[in-house]
């Protein structure tokens, strides 16, 4: 026995009872009439459980303390403005279930299938809505969704064959008097009897109802094809009598009675099977029958769900709408919770009659059970945001972190004018490991490159760098970086590149795309995630770098390996900022103990991070571009003026033909560099910036302002914009942004020699006892723990060595592999190896092979229950059956490598991601352990 | 009675004829603005309308009815605000209940970097005549009670662009009464009736072939959605269009009033309120071209829990229906409306995720085209030759959700 | 689960977990380079039918990987690592 609540009244349920049988021993009909058939076919049983409306009373076992208001348009309502909390916007957890074979359905037929399906040594799964379990679609993958009793969402991904077994339903009446209470369909009867309902005098209406006793029926009046027809019910709220007549006969009959029990013929329940057409689907049972058409409805309220009368059919048809589509749509039939279940044949016979032709059914959708949006967001995840190695620092100094370009990036530390100075007049250091960072090398890599990007490769001598463009076919720029050849000339042909933050999650894929495109014979290691990157700049940055240990520092545009503060660095000069600069990429695990070394060392010049906020107003006074702010999806070198970084004279490139086509075409505008002279566009308090703002040239409208930090410095307030060319094809030089006047400028605002940037340092006249002594630490060789450490699974940093290198010299590696016993070797590609160890060995059979001892990946070891409790809620894949083995894919919506073992899983995903994987595993599992059994 | 039904548009059916001054390939809402717009600008009515299904079955049929101006560049706030005003009128013009409703949209900012993007969006609007501000945390509140400012704890709103003419109507209703405006002037439409070949009389397109007949034409538009591809490649030409499938689903009625349209770029969803009460929701293509109108669950359930992060209130709402469109996605988010270089052939199309909010314009211009002879400077910059010509309508503002 | 695509290396995969490439193909009735190029640049087949395409597997082996794939249903024909 349990007692819950209906509209505040308490109410008994036995066992096994559903809110409906539970009502109606009450007494109590769920919406107050219409027909109820007890399948879950119609929306007369509908009422609101626990503040979730919609829900119907005949699919809903009853529970202790449900709270059930039969306001089934209503549900409760939310707080909106009050004090109190939010609800929480959390999804509903999922189980994902990997089989053969799904029957949906365990009726006669049902049981059947998966009888044969076991019987044939399947991995069968069912689902009954008896057992909670409502199929609300079958979708592509294949993939079936279902609810749960327990309050989950199952996705059962099943690898044969779906057999749908759901059976038919039960065609309702439509007359005048359909809406009132004491109706039910012949199933519903004997589904009542048999839960000790009495139906008093019954009477029924079309088939004769199985299940009920003979005696139990004061009259039978086979409508239908028994050659009567239903004329109408009548009662005041609840039935009195029912009236039928001959076919043909004018003549009434009128037949008191409490309840009417209608047998109408049958509906196949096929919808999950016409929604899934071209999947490998089987119906069997009664949803493989024809659906039977009733007679032509004459009046009467037609769909219940949106309340559309006969009359309300008959009115849009006289006006032209004919298609089945259109009668819905112009009336909303079957538009409602039962999605037609109770209007359709009768829809389909009203455009019979009326049209002529048999038109098909509605097109099947999901949802065909409705789950609410806490449900269906199961098992989903919002885009992870990568972190650097330094967040934690950050965040320890005090930066407010900002999402830019898929990563966290400070924003800035709190004093955005201190920042700046810093920079200016000190020294200050960045975090740019977001930046996308590639190791190429290989005998194709020289021409490689020289046919991705537009400037002549081959006049990059060993030890030089230079900024480069990426291009796409159209000619349109993807992104900047700078090209790095390797100083070693031995190693043969080996490149550095990085990419922009916000294109480091493209570049692998941009660059493998065309390697393979050329054919070129090429090793490409990504290193965005291995590499930290930290930027000192200022004019104090080479007496920093050289209190830290710094020997010898590269020139302008070169760039060298050397240690710093005891971190393997290689350092490379280049300037964003515009002032002296150098930008340090060493091992993400040894971020950290840079970055802390160099503010020890920096700290007789107050050295102090700057923050992207900062550096976005430093480079704007050098008139550097950032991508995706200054440029468009359109962006030509032209337009950019940046055509001194395309040689149109060396062989083709990706986009050349574009940029030669398109210089054909006049140009239209071009993004410049703008001063506005005191005083300043007018900007208020809130928004300083005239970023968007429009710049006229006098009276025409001439584009717009895409990068102004709102302030100035000594050489005026610098804004780089789009200008359109005016109609003689001249570019003005005086315009007006936000009516005031700025003169378009050539070169930068700040230093337009770059002579800052370009300051020639001489780190030997640092004096020796200024310079301070760190040990190198260059870690063991190293193999994997074995053993996790005690309490809840953490992520640590995986020391790893990552080869890139022809698969055949892979495959000789791993026959003969010169790392200890224990370290695991996993082939994440055929040209990709990814050993626990960390010795220095070589490829023999590959000179060009990159071998690179590294952290880009945290690991996690997790015992073989948890693993698949949780791989069960966060995996969507099936997972592999042998032991041990490699899986590569999304888990919890990050990317990851699994290494299955007997009794316990390695899980990797790279150090980006750790902190995020980390947090959604931990959460993952307090919510199973939550929702135990 | 049910105030939902419709009472008042009739549809009228005529016999398809021979030749006509103008023929219109595809009834959804850019063919039938079209022909509305021949019709009562112009006087053209010896004009037929040929569908393959029924009359607003494609996209027009499938969309999330959203209307509005915000755009990023200059052609295309100047065009689509000229359509936001045409909405505005349309149901005085046509004297039928279109359930327009003006309830303005807000665009979040989760981000410094998207905190700019609306502040420029809102500059660069407001320069070309589109009326839209950026607004602070507390009045996004104000305008959107129902929001978890925290998004879940992950995605704070730091702010918002605000476009108080953006709009919703209902999408069937458009399409019908600019069917039934066409019709009653003596437009005819044929539905039922694919398009299976154009009439080429030496290089110039003079007819259609039509599963009903030849049908000679002084003119041909094709305003097909989905299947583009196809009639051009029938005139000789091929298109800077893929196709891709967009979902949406609605949600059962919400008893409490939701008023902005709320959309989110870094969240990539989009919801607003229809006249019924139904939250209905919307995010970005699906990532492979594809002709199928199969929905996938990733779709509902990505979206589901995205909208939870900002509209926690959605938890116990009940999802009743997903369905797909196929959408013609040009290379800068920018339609393409006017001349194709082959002489008596005009194609409407690219409208990709933004084609519902554009249909009175889309028809009034190019209906102008057709009448006058003229390229209208309103659509002037969206002709098929701008690729050509290196002048793409790169629109940072439409990209992301529509 | 929408798109299911089979990546050699790691096994099938939600489509989510990549990112899709377009082969294309300029006709050979183009002749002057600049059509081509104008073409090859801006111009799609858009299909109906079975298409030859790229898939590059990000949230796995980070390779790329081609497959037959009919645009009407969605159903996938044959996969080999190109």
């Amino acid at each position: 026995m349990a007692t819950f609540l209906v509209d505040g009244q308490r109410v008994e349920a036995r066992a096994g009872d559903t809110l409906l049988v539970a009502m109606l021993r009450t007494g109590v009909h769920p919406t107050g009439g219409g027909c109820l058939c007890m399948g879950g076919d119609c929306p007369n049983c509908l009422v609101t459980v626990d503040g979730i409306a919609y829900t119907r009373s005949c699919q809903a076992r009853a529970t202790a303390g449900m709270k059930v208001t039969r306001d089934h348009l209503g549900g409760e309502e939310p707080a909106l403005l009050s004090d109190e909390p939010m609800p929480a916007g959390n999804a509903a957890p999922v189980r994902h279930v990997h089989c053969d074979t799904v029957v949906i359905g365990q009726g006669d037929s049902g049981r059947e299938a998966a009888r044969e399906a076991r019987d044939a040594d399947l991995d069968v799964v069912t689902l009954d809505a008896r057992d909670g379990q409502h199929v609300t679609g079958v979708y592509p993958g294949p993939l079936v969704v279902a609810s749960d009793q327990a309050g989950r969402v199952l996705h059962v991904h099943p690898r044969r064959e779906i057999v749908v077994a759901t059976g038919a339903a039960e065609i309702q009446p439509v007359v005048p008097g359909s809406d009132l209470e004491g109706l039910v369909t012949a199933r519903a009867a004997a589904g009542l009897v048999a839960a000790g309902i009495d139906l008093g005098r019954a009477v029924a209406l079309g088939e004769s109802p199985a299940g009920l006793p003979a005696d139990s029926l004061v009259a039978h009046f086979p409508v239908g094809e028994g050659g009567w027809e239903l004329v109408r019910f009548e009662g005041n709220g609840r039935i009195e009598a029912a009236v039928v007549r001959r076919h043909g006969d004018a003549t009434e009959e009128r037949i008191e009675c409490d309840t009417a029990v209608l047998g109408l013929g049958g509906n196949p329940r096929n919808a999950l099977a016409r929604m899934a057409s071209d999947l490998p689907v089987r119906v069997v049972g009664g949803a493989a029958m024809e659906p039977e058409l009733p007679a032509c409805p004459r009046e009467g309220t037609v769909c219940p769900c949106s309340r559309v009368t006969v009359a309300d059919l008959d009115g849009v048809w006289k006006r032209g709408f004919h298609e089945m589509e259109l009668l819905k749509r112009a009336t909303l039939a079957g538009t409602g919770t039962c999605q037609g279940g109770v209007c359709l044949p009768y829809l389909r016979s009203f455009l019979l009659e009326r049209g002529g032709r048999l038109q098909p059914a509605f097109t099947a959708r999901p949802l065909n059970r409705q789950l609410t949006v806490r449900e269906l967001a199961a098992g989903a995840h919002t885009a992870v945001t990568a972190r650097s190695p330094l967040h934690d620092e950050h965040l320890s100094l005090g930066a407010r972190m900002d999402r830019a370009g898929g990563w966290w990036r400070p924003w800035t530390y709190g004093r955005k004018d201190d920042e700046y100075r810093s920079v200016r007049e000190r020294v200050s250091l960045g975090d740019v490991s977001s930046l996308g960072k590639m190791a190429i090398s290989g005998p194709d890599a020289e021409a490689f490159l020289e046919r991705i990007v537009p400037t002549k490769v081959a006049t990059i001598r060993p030890g030089r760098c230079r900024y480069v463009l990426m291009l796409d076919e159209r000619g349109y720029l993807l992104d900047d970086g700078m090209l790095c050849r390797e100083a070693d000339e031995d190693a043969g042909d080996r490149f550095f590149l990085t990419s922009t933050s916000g294109g480091s999650g493209f570049f692998e894929l941009w660059l493998r795309d065309w390697a393979e495109a050329f054919g070129c014979d090429v090793r490409i290691l990504n290193q965005t995630a291995s590499l930290a990157a930290i930027n000192i700049t200022g004019p104090q940055a080479a007496r920093l770098l050289a209190r830290a240990g710094a020997r010898e520092l590269p020139a302008f545009g070169r760039h060298r390996a050397t240690p710093i503060a005891g971190v393997d660095c290689r350092v490379v000069r280049l300037s964003f900022t515009g002032e002296l600069s150098y930008e340090l990429h060493h091992p993400a695990a040894d971020a950290r103990k840079l970055w802390r070394r160099l503010l020890a060392a920096g700290a007789e010049f107050s050295v102090q991070p700057h923050g992207l906020e900062t550096l976005l107003r430093l480079r704007l006074e050098k008139g550097h571009i950032v991508i995706g702010q200054d440029t468009d999806y359109d962006s030509t070198p032209r337009r950019l003026a940046h055509e001194w970084a395309v040689n149109l004279n060396k062989g083709d490139f990706v986009g050349r033909q574009a940029i030669l086509r398109t210089n054909k075409q006049p140009l239209d505008k071009r993004l410049v560099t703008l001063r506005a002279d005191d005083p300043p566009p007018r900007r208020t308090a809130e928004d300083p910036s005239a970023e968007g703002a429009a710049i006229h040239d006098g009276e025409r409208y001439a584009g717009y302002v895409t990068s102004d930090a709102g302030t100035a410095a000594g050489g005026g307030r610098p804004m780089l914009g789009w200008l359109y060319l005016d109609a003689e094809g001249n570019l003005p030089r005086e315009v007006t942004v936000d009516g005031r006047a700025a003169r378009r400028i050539d070169g930068a605002t700040y230093d337009p020699e770059g002579e800052r940037a370009r300051a020639v340092v001489d780190t030997a006249s640092e004096s020796p006892e200024n310079v301070r002594e760190f040990p190198l630490a260059r870690p063991e060789a190293t193999d994997l723990a074995i053993e996790a450490p005690p309490g809840p699974p953490r992520f640590r940093q995986l020391e790893a060595t990552r080869v890139s290198a022809t698969p055949a010299a892979l495959d000789a590696l791993i026959a003969e592999p010169p790392w200890p016993a224990g370290a695991l070797a996993f082939r994440t590609a055929p040209d990709e190896l990814l050993v626990t160890a960390s010795p220095d060995f070589e490829v023999a059979g590959d000179p060009h092979a990159i071998v690179e001892r590294e952290t880009a990946f945290s690991y996690v070891w997790l015992g073989e229950a948890t693993v698949e409790r949780f791989l069960d809620r966060e995996c969507e894949w099936r997972r592999p059956d042998a032991r041990p083995a490699l899986a590569q894919g999304e888990i919890a919506g990050i990317p990851a490598k699994l290494w299955f073992e007997a009794g316990r899983t390695l899980i990797l995903t790279p150090a980006p991601f750790a902190a995020a994987f980390q947090r959604r595993l931990t959460g993952s599992l307090a919510e199973i352990d939550g929702v135990a059994g | 009675m049910n105030e939902f039904v419709e009472r008042q548009m009739k549809l009228t059916w005529r016999p398809p004829k021979k030749s006509y001054d103008v023929v219109i390939v595809g009834a959804g809402g850019h063919g039938l603005a079209t022909a509305y717009y021949l019709a009562t600008r112009h006087g053209i009515t010896n004009v037929a309308v040929f569908e393959r299904g029924y009359i607003g079955g494609g996209n027009s049929g499938r969309n999330t009815t959203i209307i509005r101006a915000n755009y990023g560049i200059p052609a295309a706030v100047r065009f689509y605000q000229r359509s936001v005003d045409l909405y505005r009128g349309l149901e005085e013009e046509t004297d039928r209940w279109l359930m327009h409703q003006q309830k303005g949209i807000l665009w979040m900012a989760h981000s410094e970097g998207a905190v700019r993007a609306e502040r420029m969006r809102a500059k660069l609007n407001t320069e070309f005549g589109a009326q839209t501000e950026f607004v602070g945390p507390q009045q996004v509140k104000e305008l959107c009670p129902q929001l978890d400012m925290s998004g879940g704890g992950r995605w704070p709103v730091l702010g918002a662009s605000y476009h108080p003419q953006g709009a919703t109507a209902r999408h069937d209703r458009v399409v019908w009464a600019l069917a039934e405006g066409a019709m009653e002037r003596g437009a005819h439409v044929h539905q039922n009736t694919p398009v299976d070949g154009l009439i080429l009389d030496g290089e110039r397109v003079a007819g259609v072939r039509t599963a009903a007949g030849d049908v000679a034409a002084g003119a041909v538009v094709s305003a097909v959605g989905g299947h583009v591809s196809r009639i051009a490649a029938m005139a000789g030409l091929r298109l800077p269009i893929r196709t891709h499938r967009l979902q949406a689903f609605v949600t059962n009625h919400y008893r409490q009033q939701f008023g902005p349209i709320v959309a989110s770029s870094e969240l990539f969803f989009y919801a607003s309120q229809t006249a019924r009460g139904e939250m209905l929701l919307g995010a970005e293509i699906d990532p492979q071209p594809s002709f199928s109108y199969r929905s996938s669950h990733d779709f509902v359930q990505d979206v589901c829990r995205r909208a939870l992060c900002l509209l926690p209130f959605m938890s116990n709402l009940r999802v009743l229906r997903q369905w797909t469109g196929v959408c013609d996605m040009s290379p800068d988010y920018s339609p393409i409306m006017g001349q194709t270089g082959v002489e008596g052939f005009y194609l409407t199309t690219g409208w990709g995720t933004w084609g519902f909010k554009a249909i009175p314009a889309g028809g009034e211009q190019m209906a102008a085209l057709i009448a006058t002879g003229e390229v209208p400077e309103l659509i002037a910059p969206f002709g098929l030759d701008r690729f050509a010509r290196d002048r793409t309508m790169a629109d940072r503002g439409s990209a992301g959700t529509h | 689960m929408s798109l299911r695509i089979p990546c050699p290396t790691c096994g099938d995969r939600s489509v989510h977990e990549f990112v899709h490439g377009e082969i294309r193909c300029v006709p050979d009735h183009l002749t002057d380079p600049d059509e081509r190029d104008l073409d090859f640049a801006f111009h799609h087949d858009n299909e109906e039918g079975v298409v030859t395409e790229r898939w590059f597997h990000a949230q796995g082996c980070r390779r790329w990987l081609e497959i037959l794939r009919d645009t009407t249903t969605d159903r996938i024909l044959e996969a080999e690592e190109s």
